[in-house]
């Protein structure tokens, strides 16, 4: 079994800061392993040890993406090798964009029976690029998965819904997006960090790769920040527990919170 | 001059940091107010490969280099002063003699399962009337027949009674002084080898520091390591490096410390803003960030040369020297600028106050660590 796990290098913005301007400076803002993409590897590692499948790392994007301590960090976390497309004409790239190209590469690795991806990136959080890969490949999407068990060439896989969880069995590759408290990665060990060094690493080139233009384009053409409701600013006398309590319930009905 | 980590070691510094901050800080505080040990952390960093970072592989170690391990047990302090102390004094106290001058059979018998992390070390040297005047212990090893009978007993050994395997500095010569130090390996639960009661200290207090009770033990002659008289050469080797793991300790300390003072500062708000804007605590802030980084400096600086086969032993005095002094400061800082809450166990302030003690007194007092320096300086 060969399973793929698409990854993000890069920023997080908790580092960035926002200028007086308004325009946000990354400059201090270290790259790393996007936040929820370690939560993907777990999932797939167990998957792996189960089955004794081969763990493939792939990523995409711009200068940066191909350094050194980026494949180390993937490779430290369980993969085998990775595979890695770095071009400079990525760093703008939109969702169906860089989809395009996880999709090639993958068509490169060749009989990928599973890609498991991250619940999004911690920078950008469109939560496209699962489902437009998926389209690319021709194969299901799944999304919110939080286990995924082999058995006999079928997976089982567990998903949250809202009230529980969905159990789907799927034969035939597929692409599933990790929720992001699906598990709780494994901290990396000393010898697994200092081995990462010595796996495979294959840089792709973009323009080999030949990527065929997307069979969609996607653009996101605005951003808005949630409507911000006016507080009601209802003070409640807490004097007599009970009858505040009476009257808390009371207002949160009207309000149609309860 | 290239002051950036290779990419092992920012990586090794971020795993370590996340199961610091995971697993080990959480439960700093209780470690602390109950004065215990915490005997789940080291299976636990023995699979992380942490216990035996710097050793080979071929011994059970993780291979690392003496800078990665450094890096570690620094972010093992920053979340709890007592976990690190453990670390550093079963992997640089304990194992490295072992590594350093143990002969082939001994190196089979205990590294393997001391560089893996599977049993505990501990280093017994210091006693009650040889601290600083290492040479002046009284504990004997007497040779009779094909075996060792040692009588003495050691103090404020770190790891007891949890260690298998301690590392005890005894006199085979007390005639020779200093040249009549030899040192054994002694195994728990050895007949006539028994440990007293932990003491109950400032801080560190989940580290247990029991004395040690050697009463007609009998060892066998093989456990001995190096060779007689070799004790008081391969204790100061021992902690020549153990220093280096010390300074890195303290700045873990210190660095956790100004981490809750930035957070603080930014959050309490006084005569109507943040006490961040203030002058006073700036000025605080930028003298502890820069004596902090100093100290960091000159703790990976001798880090380094023992790295690079270069002589450690001023270097690792100066960095234990200035970093332990620096945490003390540092989080005499920390409080002033906490003002009352920095007196209270609500934050932990305190408890970093009292770790940072301890880093200017074990493995060579900081009069000790003046006392390398200066003969280096005017031989």
């Amino acid at each position: 079994m060969r399973i793929v796990v698409a990854y993000k290098w890069t920023c997080d913005p908790e580092e960035a800061t926002v200028r007086a301007d308004g325009t946000v400076d990354w400059s201090r803002a270290k790259p790393g392993l996007s936040t929820y993409d370690p939560v993907a590897m777990e999932l797939a590692r167990r998957l792996a040890e189960e089955t004794g499948a081969e763990l493939i790392g792939a990523t995409v994007g711009a200068k940066g993406v191909g350094a050194p301590i980026a494949s180390k960090a993937a490779l430290g976390r369980g993969l085998d090798r990775v595979v890695i497309v770095e071009d400079e004409s990525l760093r703008e790239a939109g969702r169906s964009e860089l989809a395009a190209v996880v999709a090639e590469a993958i068509r490169h690795i060749g009989d990928v029976d599973l890609v498991i991806t991250g619940d999004s990136s911690v920078d950008v959080a469109a939560k496209m690029v699962p489902t437009v890969l998926a389209g690319e490949l021709g194969w299901p999407a799944v999304a919110e998965v939080t286990a995924v068990t082999g058995q006999d060439g079928t997976l089982r896989v567990e998903r949250a819904i809202p009230g529980g969880v969905q159990v789907l069995e799927i034969s035939g590759p597929a692409v599933l997006a990790a929720s992001a408290d699906a598990a709780v990665p494994r901290v990396p060990g000393m010898k697994e960090l200092l081995a990462a060094a010595k796996k495979p690493v294959e840089l792709l080139d973009l323009t080999a790769l030949k990527v065929p233009p997307g069979s969609a384009v996607m653009t996101v053409t605005g951003r808005a920040r949630p409507e911000r409701k006016a507080r009601k600013g209802q003070l409640i006398n807490t004097a007599d527990p009970a009858a505040a309590a009476a009257e808390l319930v009371a207002a949160l009905r009207a309000a149609g919170a309860l | 001059m290239d002051f950036e980590l290779t990419d092992e070691q920012q990586l090794i510094r971020e795993a370590v940091r996340e199961f610091a901050q995971t697993e080990v800080a959480p439960i700093a505080a209780e470690l602390d107010r109950d004065h215990r040990f915490p005997y789940e952390l080291v299976p636990r960093m023995a699979e992380l490969n942490i216990m035996g970072m710097p050793y080979p592989e071929k011994f059970g170690g993780a291979g690392a280099d003496n800078l990665s391990y450094v890096i570690a047990a620094e972010e093992l302090a920053r979340a709890c002063a007592t976990t690190s102390v453990i670390l550093l004094a079963h992997a640089s106290l304990a194992t490295f003699p072992v590594y350093k001058f143990g002969t082939d059979a001994q190196q089979e018998r205990y590294l393997h399962d001391m560089a893996s992390g599977r049993r505990l070390g501990a280093f017994a040297l210091t006693e009650p009337g040889a601290g600083t005047d290492a040479g002046a212990g009284t504990t004997t090893a007497t040779l009779k027949g094909d075996q060792y009978v040692l009588n003495g007993s050691k103090i404020f050994i770190t790891n007891a009674p949890f260690a298998e395997i301690y590392i005890v500095l005894a006199k085979t010569d007390p005639a020779q002084g200093t040249r009549g130090m030899s040192a054994f390996i002694v195994e728990k639960d050895t007949p006539g080898f028994s440990v007293g009661e932990a003491e109950h200290k400032l801080g560190i207090r989940g580290s247990s520091t029991p004395p040690l009770y050697f009463a007609d033990c009998h060892i066998p002659q093989d456990a001995l390591l190096g060779g007689e008289g070799d004790g008081f050469k391969i204790a100061m080797q021992t902690l020549d490096g153990g220093r280096i793991g010390i300074a890195a300790q303290a700045v873990g300390i210190a660095q956790a410390a100004l981490d809750a003072s930035v957070a603080y500062a930014k959050e309490r708000v006084q005569f109507g803003k943040p006490i961040a804007t203030l002058q006073a605590i700036q000025w605080m802030i930028a003298d502890m960030a820069t004596q902090l980084d100093a100290a960091r400096l000159l703790t990976y600086r001798a880090a380094w040369c023992e790295d690079n086969g270069r002589p450690y032993g001023t270097e690792g005095a100066m960095a234990k020297l200035f970093a332990s002094e620096t945490a003390t400061r540092v989080c005499d800082r920390a409080i002033q600028i906490h003002g009352g809450y920095g007196y209270t166990e609500s934050y932990p302030v305190e408890r970093n106050y009292r770790d940072a003690k301890i880093t200017e007194l074990y493995e060579g007092t900081s009069e000790v660590q003046r006392m390398v320096i200066a003969r280096s300086y005017l031989r």
